[in-house]
């Protein structure tokens, strides 16, 4: 388990940490979420010792250490390989690095190279692959060792849907295997997929921190999805209602001030006939994202 | 360890295999052939026009002179208008036209420039011994008297060859050695410099990082580059060794090395003793300094520039030693046999001149390991942070600042 606690970081008069604590468990993913600046990568570095900080992170119970690299995937933020090596060799030895036997490693590049949809043989050189596909030989890179402790900085970005799932297959099999992993992703749709639970940061400081339903679920279940041949401006006088979105013709998303208007407004609208759909939710990880960092701008 | 040899072989492997390290390598070797095969096909095309045609009414003279000397003569040619013809196509330097009367030899050498030196003193020679020959056989002396007649006073110089010897080979010595130092120095360090500052700002470096500690990661470096310079150095040594056996093979040279055969042997008994030791050390000291100027530069463009300070310190050292040669009792030249960064030149010096005991080098090889450990262990400490940030702070701010936050 990776336990972080009360960790602060300062840069000059920015704080760039403000008391962060939090958990990953073995076998669980953490999302780690918040605009750019945030704190995520600071996270990171914090966790990896590239940098000091106040506070204390733990690996399985202790301080990590040299003696836990062999455990640990990190892909960073910005892609970076040795240019002129070519596939293997930069597998090779980054692998090797992480205390595998290049014998070991070597047979099972093709394999990862299919699983990952590389354009490119084992002999290609990395400058000559286009950026999406260096990017999955840095994913290759992370994870042929199969980690222990896996951190990755936006691996998503630059990724398209397709290869985005293939890397989600990626991440699920590694958590799978008992791997306690903590990414950032600027993409509330991935982070809802993957994350057992999620962190988020602003300006340095946790604004949010549970799981997926339990974050949601503290918004209160103020989105309310219909589907009625009733107009957005009739819809809007039902009682608790702040504004109406209309998603399609006769499709509308109804805030609510108010989450116990919900029966309320149910009775009213169905006057006790059949209705297409009526659906009370909690705002989603988009939504909350955007309403969290909108309190901050206000 | 096994980390630290991982990257050693990658750097090593990375440098040896490129296109540069091939032509610095073979740089000398193609110039030394170019020079060789420049020279031979000009000796060549230029040989037929420098020999000289011998030509002469008297058999007997023309072959006593030949048979003193054939070199650069041309035998064939024995007629003047032969001769001349020959001369006309620029294929003879001249002809050397001999003739003897009852009383005296005469030689008339007619070319388009003076006779060389060589070919004059030798036709000198050969004409007074001819024409002392004759008068003796028209004078009718005994054997005896002819014997008095040959008598010449005698001129000879005593030199103590073994101290001029030695003299000789303590300064060639000296000359390789700070000449090889020096030339390495200029050489690897902005190659180290390079290689360091390459990785600078590179998010490859938060994945060795993650892997491996900074200190194994910048130890693995240096190591690389080290194996590049010795292979190097082992290049030319076997080039050098190859030179040697071809040129004890080749009939003009053989003698010469012949010749100077004790100035040979003293000169590597003074390059092949703990001076290697010196100058492997001093190596190691500014290669060292040198990537910790190349982890510095904020940007990887900036490497050249990073390895000045280096280089200019090389260069002090290397030149400070000029004024000192022959003063080896300065107190100077006794403090910086003993200062890291120096002693690689000042020590070696001291030591070819036999101006110092083993325990005074012992005292400053010890000064030198240290220097080179303590060195390498403050900047293996610095080394994350300054990999991994890319600030504009200076070299001088960057040194001060890794300071504060050692203390």
């Amino acid at each position: 388990m990776l336990s972080i606690q009360h960790i602060s970081k300062q840069f000059g008069p920015v704080k760039a940490l403000n008391d962060v604590s939090f958990e990953v468990p073995n076998g669980q993913i953490l999302g780690l979420i918040g605009q750019n600046g945030a704190g995520k990568s600071t996270t990171f570095h914090s966790i990896l010792n590239f940098i000091a900080y106040d506070g204390t992170i733990s690996w399985q119970g202790h301080a990590l250490s040299p003696a836990d690299f062999d455990t640990i995937g990190y892909l960073p933020e910005e892609r970076s390989l040795m240019t002129k090596l070519t596939i293997e060799q930069q597998i090779i030895y980054l692998a090797r690095l992480k205390n595998q036997s290049a014998k070991v490693i070597r047979p099972q590049i093709d394999d990862w190279l299919e699983r990952f949809a590389v354009k490119g043989t084992r002999k290609s050189r990395i400058n000559d692959l286009s950026k999406g596909n260096q990017q999955k030989v840095q994913l290759i890179c992370t994870l042929i060792h199969h980690p222990k402790l896996l951190i990755l900085d936006e691996p998503f970005s630059g990724l398209d849907p397709v290869n985005a799932d293939l890397l989600k297959q990626a991440i699920l099999r590694a958590r799978d295997d008992g791997a306690a992993i903590i990414f950032s992703s600027h993409d509330m749709e991935n982070v809802s997929a993957l994350c057992d639970q999620l962190v988020m940061l602003r300006k340095g400081e946790m604004v949010l921190h549970g799981t997926l339903n339990d974050v949601r679920n503290q918004f209160g279940k103020t989105e309310l999805y219909v589907t009625t041949d009733w107009s957005a401006t009739r819809l809007a006088t039902l009682p608790a209602v702040n504004h109406v979105d209309v998603r399609q013709p006769g499709q509308y998303l109804l805030h609510l001030t108010d989450p116990a208007a919900g029966p309320t407004i149910f009775a009213e609208l169905t006057q006790g006939h059949y209705i297409e759909e009526f659906s009370q939710q909690p705002p989603t990880l988009d939504e909350i994202f955007r309403l969290k960092v909108g309190e901050d701008h206000a | 360890m096994r980390k630290t040899w991982i990257v050693t072989l990658e750097t090593y492997l990375r440098q040896i295999k490129s296109w540069s390290f091939l032509f610095m390598v073979l740089g000398p070797f193609l110039m030394i052939g170019l020079t060789v095969g420049i020279s031979y096909v000009s000796a060549n095309s230029a040989s037929s026009s420098k020999q000289v045609a011998v030509i002469s009414t008297s058999q007997p003279l023309r072959q006593a002179y030949l048979k003193q000397q054939t070199d650069n003569l041309n035998t064939k040619i024995t007629t003047v208008s032969a001769a001349k013809a020959a001369m006309k196509k620029n294929h003879l330097a001249g002809y050397l036209q001999l003739n003897e009367t009852t009383q005296q030899v005469r030689a008339d050498y007619h070319g388009s420039s003076r006779m060389t030196s060589g070919l004059k003193a030798q036709t000198q020679n050969f004409l007074s011994q001819y024409q002392q020959a004759r008068n003796y056989q028209q004078a009718k002396l005994t054997t005896h008297q002819q014997r008095l007649m040959a008598r010449t006073p005698v001129l000879q110089q005593h030199i103590a060859k073994k101290a001029g010897t030695a003299n000789l080979a303590k300064t060639i010595s000296f000359w390789i050695l700070v000449t090889m130092i020096y030339i390495i120095l200029i050489t690897y360090a902005s190659i180290a410099a390079q290689e360091i500052a390459s990785d600078k700002g590179t998010k490859i470096m938060e994945i060795i990082f993650s892997s491996t500690t900074a200190t194994s990661y910048f130890v693995g470096k240096i190591g690389g580059i080290l194996l590049v310079i010795l292979t190097q150095i082992v290049i030319y040594l076997v080039g050098g060794w190859a030179a040697f056996q071809i040129a004890l093979n080749n009939a003009s040279l053989k003698p010469l090395i012949t010749q100077n055969q004790s100035l040979i042997d003293a000169v590597l008994h003074n390059l092949l003793n703990i001076n290697l030791v010196y100058l492997f050390l001093g190596v190691i000291i500014y290669t060292i300094l040198a990537a910790y100027s190349g982890a510095v530069v904020a940007k990887a463009e900036d490497a050249s520039k990073a390895a000045q300070p280096v280089v200019m310190l090389g260069m002090f050292g290397f030149f400070a030693t000029f004024p000192f040669q022959n003063n080896l009792d300065a107190l100077l030249v006794k403090v910086l046999s003993y200062v890291p960064f120096f002693s690689s030149y000042f020590m070696p010096m001291r030591i070819i001149n036999g101006t110092v005991n083993g325990w005074e080098q012992a005292i400053s090889l010890a000064i030198l390991l240290a220097a080179i450990a303590l060195f390498a262990s403050y900047i293996g400490s610095q080394y994350q942070r300054l990999i991994l940030q890319t600030d504009n702070r200076s070299f001088w701010q960057h040194l001060i600042h890794g300071w504060r936050r050692q203390k």
